[in-house]
């Protein structure tokens, strides 16, 4: 058992699963937050946070590390209040910081970790997305290629993997290189 | 022999289909007779192995989808037909595609493949990759084909998702392909071959590089969304037709150069351009590269 007390729901995530924690103030709004997520298909469980990850609440709400764009977003769109996320048990792990570009004349390309997107200088049009493995990425590559990075969704809004939240990256960092500016 | 693909397609809610992949006149990709949108990913990975089964030959590959966009509901849903399908077809080779990297999921299917069709090969990419190796059961394939952004992935056990890696990246201070696919080999986090597919592909069995390619020199590919993916259709295509793994890896590698160079592949351009170029460069090279030679 990860975190020291077994869940106490058996649609759980599953044990081999390498799960995140939603953390909370109060109990009440980590037990809003597993109905919120249950009621829109996620597997979760409620556990006790690891001890150093402890502030008021004992309870947390685990679902797999992959799933955390999604699951944010749908407890913000609910109004569940939420202290923090820890990614692992441990709370260590950082999502990657890296962010490189390529240079091909016409076009630029942006790197964020394992994903990239690549835009037309002349026009700011988003003309590929590549990498990834997440069944979001054909999807974000069918919505944002053709768009400007002006009229393009924001792919943290649209993704709900963490191949998402790293082309968002990606697209913030392109958009901030070739002036576009979002907000 | 033949190959069966399992994975997603890029529609939410979409239903399961199975069937044969074929590609239609427009280079549109059907699984079963329905249309599968063209995208980076799995329609470009199964493009591309219609095209190698088509110039063998061989009967074309089947695929397993259903629709996913990032929910994990088709994922889930492809897993529950799985071993059925596997029964039913006994396929040379099962590849793994973009999927939802569900651990628990995951070894739950190799351990009824083990039962429902012993014999296939394994390849895993993209979300299946990721799954098998956070579940701790890469050495059970065959093959895996990281990029440069995935490799460093594979080498570190204590890493679930690729999102955490950092040091071990393209540009990255510890990026080292070459040290990282034997580090793979070492902590189980690879398959038996790895194709590390970038600027210079490498093929790794057992943690050591059998062969480099790095020509032609097509730079533009790594901007198209899917030719990381059509490298991974192409091999598992040869792998299903009776190519030895890392064979099957190093033809691969050099048909998606040569597709790309073919093309004029430019940053702007689609996966389906290669798969359109595929047929050409396997007809003109495939013979002169491999030995298997058509009559």
């Amino acid at each position: 058992m990860l975190f020291g007390k077994r869940a106490r729901r058996t649609d759980s995530p599953g044990a081999e699963e390498a799960l995140g924690l939603f953390l909370f103030a109060e109990v009440t709004e980590a037990l809003a937050a597993e109905r919120t997520l249950k009621a829109v298909g996620y597997a979760t469980a409620l556990v006790a946070p690891p001890h150093h990850l402890r502030a008021g609440c004992d309870l947390s709400v685990a679902v797999p590390v992959v799933e955390y764009p999604g699951a944010a977003r749908a407890l913000s769109v609910a109004g569940v209040a939420v202290r923090d996320w820890a990614a692992s048990a441990e709370g260590t792990a950082d999502l990657c910081d890296l962010v490189t570009t390529v240079d091909f004349g016409d076009w630029l390309m942006v790197r964020a970790g394992n994903m990239k997107i690549t835009v037309e200088k002349a026009t700011g049009t988003i003309v590929n997305t590549s990498g990834g493995g997440c069944p979001d990425i054909p999807y974000l590559n069918l919505e944002l290629v053709g768009k400007t990075l002006a009229d393009a969704p924001r792919p943290k809004d649209l993704g709900y993997t963490l191949c998402g939240l790293m082309l968002d990256r990606a697209y913030v960092e392109a958009d901030a290189l070739l002036g576009e500016g979002p907000e | 022999m033949s190959l069966l693909v399992v994975a997603t397609y890029p529609v939410s809610g979409g239903a399961v289909i199975c069937g044969e992949a074929s590609l239609g006149t427009d280079g549109e990709l059907l699984v079963g007779g329905t249309v599968v949108p063209a995208s980076q990913g799995t329609s470009a990975m199964l493009g591309a192995a219609v095209q190698v089964a088509w110039h063998l030959g061989m009967p074309a590959p089947r695929a397993l989808l259903a629709g996913d966009i990032g929910r994990g509901d088709g994922t889930r849903a492809v897993y529950r037909q799985l071993r059925e399908v596997a029964a039913r077809t006994q396929p040379a080779v099962i590849a793994f595609h973009y999927m939802q990297p569900i651990m628990a999921l995951m070894t739950a299917a190799l351990e009824d493949l083990a039962g429902a069709s012993p014999r296939s090969l394994l390849v895993a990419d993209a979300g299946g990759m990721y799954a098998a190796k956070a579940a701790g059961r890469a050495s059970r394939f065959e093959l895996m084909t990281p990029d440069v952004g995935e490799i460093g992935f594979l080498a570190d056990p204590g890493v679930t998702h690729p999102a955490y890696v950092s040091r071990y990246l393209f540009g990255g201070q510890d990026f080292d392909p070459v040290a990282l696919a034997r580090r793979a080999h070492e902590t189980e986090g690879s398959s038996r071959v790895l194709l590390v597919k970038g600027a210079r592909d490498y093929i790794v069995c057992r943690g050591e590089i059998v062969e480099t390619i790095d020509e032609p020199c097509v730079p533009a590919l790594e901007a198209i969304g899917g030719t990381g993916d059509t490298v991974t259709g192409i091999a598992s295509a040869l792998l299903a037709a009776g190519f030895p793994a890392a064979d099957a890896a190093r033809c691969a590698c050099l048909a998606n150069r040569e597709a790309g160079r073919a093309m004029g592949a430019t940053p702007a351009m689609r996966a389906a351009d290669l798969v359109a170029a595929l047929p050409g460069v396997l007809r003109e090279n495939l013979c002169r590269w491999s030995g298997a030679c058509m009559v």
